[in-house]
């Protein structure tokens, strides 16, 4: 177990230095000047130049990578250029309310796509199910900047009961965690509604409901036992994804999180924002990846993490 | 096979199905409970929107539209740029020219920062040096050169320069004053400022900032006592959020923004001229012989363009059509001509000087102006009805239009693009894009390539003549020179446009795009 945690901590690391490197590269390729957004349209050739020597990005890129190295291993990323503060402090300032709408839209995902999810497995090709079956794809459907306007359009200001935007007071969560978790919803219920139906086909659950098991037990202990895996795969990886930013949602909300700072540290080509971003956001992911993975021999004791599967 | 007992099974499913109901109905009734009056402003609070993130409350790299707003009721200059652009007296009781070099200026008796502690001469010293030394500060660009600070007394100082810079009390509405041992050659994120509101709370990453009124303030006392500072980057959110009633002013609104407000019960709209001139500027780095090296293909061109009905049908009265080289709001403005659209004499005139199979490229940055891509996508037709082809090149915020517009990546005929003049003056706006030398060029520094050097002589008269009379007079020559050389296609000038909640009054909408806090009220 104990080197089963060690190799994934080390993939995991492995992940997270690749994706910002190849981030750091990738910035670097792309148009734009960051001299420009710092000092604007109208500066002098002299003055971007003095721009660009006061952040060292007239540097080869190579010995701009050696600098980013040893920030790196120290964690310190250098200054934002745009908010002349340590890039880690800017991301980390933002990283709770990323973290809070992240958490709550997967809470709500859960709760609801689960129950609806087996409702329908337990209803094949009625009206209701078909009907439900129709609302999760408009769900899939429905862009979540239209959602967001619609959902703010009708709580907000036609029935004004739900903040429009920000995070000053709890209420203002409702809105967006709604928005993301539409969707969610529609891709989760589906996906545990089709691994439940195969489940309910399977021979061991006609075996343990022929010795008369209780349905309530068949579904929630037999059925969705052998689902739980896929289904909490599926619900960890949203939310690894979630914590990159909701980029659509934070915008149409005006949420604080990392979604809106890195497309305004993209517009202003601010590299030490860009690159503490990543990190920041892949570390979380890759953890909560192995947080997944440290479950599954919680939801189903046949796993054991760290040995081949044997026939 | 064993069946299960169905009827039990179906009455405790149909409890935890209520179950679930009643708990979503109670989650969802006490969430909005806690949101509803709570996401309001209080009664004593005024809260704005801001469409750009406050990074700071000090301008030396960041000042922008509303921003001046939030800048300005923390720390205050000497000067200000009053509601008609020209320089009013804040911290200085006087602001004289003394000398061609040297301008006398008294600090009000008794102002003091919001720490009670007094506003000496020193910190005007250690603010000028400060904003010289900041890199890629935009302010230091608009001073001809930085004047020393010579005490007279413990308010009276000179400020002295080598060459006379008569626009010295205009430029220095842009230096805020700060203590001096707290000042640094960089944005502030702290500290204190003598202006009507002190920082109470701020989150720079999300743009936030709640200020409460400074007990300490030499002036009036302000009438509203909180102000919440927010950004909401989305245009359509800020106005959803004026519309619900949780923000009472936003700015810089859009035409599209203007239509959809105006007239709805408890929005007030508010205009004003600006200080920014959007242009459909030409290249002036085309080689002699190229049809728009020739001022009178220039001027030609111009009349393709039916700027009424740019200004009417695609920016719905949102803007003027400019009459001279600078907006008519600037102190020092100048009237020199109107834009005629005449496509018939267009084509007459292009056909007798040869111009023929003529295609242009038209290049801009998403945002530079309102209904950009409406702009040019109107232009494409009329330019089309006179029988030139154009093209078309949108650049993303953050690319690298800098380099086309030098010239450095690829050739280019016609630029959609915005200049403002934040000193309120027309001479500011004159030497940022009319003042070109051969010597600029050769960095490729100068306004697209404009180098006309009787101009820019005519300029520099004009920005060192001491005389305001024959100061105006020299501008006034300068600006013809100008418009008589044809650097636009066409050339408009955008409204600031505000709109607010009706419990607000007081808001009095300048040409900055800003409006002093301190005579803001709220309905009781």
């Amino acid at each position: 177990m104990t080197n089963y945690i060690l190799k994934r901590l080390g993939q995991g690391l492995l992940t997270v230095f690749l994706t910002v490197s190849t981030v750091f590269i990738l910035i670097r390729m792309a148009p734009g000047d960051p001299a420009v957004s710092y000092a604007g349209p109208l500066a002098t050739t002299e003055q971007l130049d003095a721009v660009r020597e006061q952040f060292g990005l007239n540097k080869p890129v190579l010995e701009q990578y050696w600098i980013f190295l040893q920030q790196l291993f120290t964690g310190n990323l250098g200054q934002s250029y745009s908010f002349q503060a340590p890039a880690m402090v800017v991301v980390a300032e933002r990283m709770p309310y990323t973290l809070t709408l992240a958490t709550a839209a997967i809470l709500l995902t859960a709760v609801v796509a689960i129950p609806l999810g087996v409702w329908m497995s337990r209803r094949p090709d009625t009206g209701r199910e078909f009907g439900v079956n129709v609302l999760t794809i408009a769900g899939q459907s429905m862009p979540d900047f239209w959602t967001g306007i619609m959902l703010l359009t009708g709580f907000a200001v036609l029935i004004p009961i739900f903040p429009a935007s920000g995070f000053a007071t709890w209420g203002g969560l409702v809105l967006p965690t709604i928005t993301i978790a539409i969707l969610q919803i529609a891709l989760i219920s589906r996906m545990v509604r089709r691994e439940m139906t195969a489940n309910f086909a399977a021979p061991y659950l006609t075996v343990a409901r022929s010795r008369g098991v209780r349905n309530s037990m068949l579904t929630w202990r037999y059925a969705m036992g052998n689902s739980a895996i896929p289904v909490f795969t599926a619900l960890g990886t949203r939310f690894a994804a979630m914590l990159n930013g909701v980029v659509v949602v934070e915008v149409v909300f005006a949420w604080p999180g990392v979604g809106s700072l890195i497309v305004r540290a993209l517009e202003t080509r601010d590299y030490p924002l860009i690159q503490a971003t990543v990190l920041l956001t892949a570390l979380l992911a890759v953890g909560v990846q192995l947080l997944i993975d440290l479950a599954y021999p919680l939801l189903d004791p046949r796993v054991r993490l760290g040995k081949a599967a044997t026939a | 096979m064993t069946v299960l007992p169905q009827g039990r099974e179906i009455s405790r499913r149909r409890l935890i199905q209520f179950g679930a109901a009643a708990g979503f109905l109670l989650g969802t009734g006490s969430l909005a409970g806690c949101a509803g009056p709570t996401g309001l402003p209080g009664p004593s609070t005024l809260t704005l929107a801001l469409n750009r993130s406050l990074v700071s409350l000090d301008n030396k790299l960041n000042q922008f539209d509303a921003a001046v707003t939030v800048q300005r009721s923390v720390r205050q200059g000497l000067t200000a740029i009053g509601p008609e652009t020209e320089p009013i007296l804040v911290l200085a009781e006087r602001f004289e020219m003394t000398a061609p070099t040297e301008w006398t200026v008294t600090l009000r008796e008794g102002i003091r920062y919001s720490d009670g502690s007094p506003v000496k001469i020193e910190d005007v010293a250690t603010a000028l040096k400060m904003y010289q030394q900041v890199q890629g500060s935009f302010v230091a660009g608009f001073f001809p050169e930085f004047p020393q600070v010579v005490p007279v007394d413990e308010r009276t100082f000179k400020m002295v320069s080598k060459k006379p810079v008569p626009i010295l009390d205009s430029l220095m509405s842009m230096i805020l004053i700060t203590p001096a041992a707290q000042n640094k050659p960089e944005e502030l994120q702290d500290g204190v400022g003598t202006g009507p509101y002190v920082v109470t709370k701020f989150n720079r990453g999300a743009g936030t900032y709640s200020l409460a009124r400074n007990e300490n303030y030499w002036g009036p006392k302000p009438g509203i006592e909180n102000v919440e500072v927010r950004f909401l980057p989305e245009e359509s959110s800020r106005v959803i959020a004026l519309r619900s009633g949780e923000v009472d002013i936003i700015d810089s609104i859009t035409p599209d923004s203007r239509e959809q407000l105006a007239g709805l019960p408890g929005v007030q709209l508010k205009e004003a001229s600006s200080l920014r001139l959007n242009q459909i500027f030409y290249n002036f780095r085309k080689p002699a012989g190229h049809p728009l090296a020739d001022v009178r293909v220039r001027e030609a061109l111009s009349w393709a363009i039916d700027g009424e009905a740019l200004v009417k049908d695609v920016l719905v009265d949102s803007v003027s059509a400019a009459e001279g080289v600078t907006p008519g709001s600037l102190t020092g403005y100048h009237k020199t001509g109107t834009y005629t659209y005449d496509p018939e004499k267009a084509k007459a005139r292009l056909a007798e000087l040869g111009v023929e199979d003529l295609t242009l490229k038209i290049i801009w940055e998403t945002g530079e102006f309102a209904s950009d891509t409406s702009v040019m996508e109107a232009l494409v037709e009329m330019f089309g009805n006179i029988g030139v082809k154009t093209e078309l090149q949108q650049f993303e915020p953050g690319g690298n239009i800098l380099a086309w517009r030098q010239g450095k990546q690829g050739d280019w005929d016609l630029l959609g693009n915005g200049f403002s003049s934040p000193t309120g003056l027309a001479i500011t706006m004159m030497q940022g894009m009319y003042a070109g030398t051969p010597e600029k060029e050769a960095t490729r520094d100068t306004y697209q390539g404009y180098v006309f050097p009787e101009v820019q002589a005519k300029i520099q008269a004009a920005s060192s003549e001491v005389d305001p009379t024959k100061r105006q007079e020299l501008l006034a020559q300068a600006q013809q020179a100008i418009w008589d050389t044809w650097p636009c296609a066409w050339a408009f000038v955008p409204k600031s446009v505000l709109a607010q909640r009706d419990r607000v009054s007081g808001v009095n909408l300048a040409p900055t795009n800003s409006y002093p806090l301190v005579d803001a009220r709220l309905e009781a």
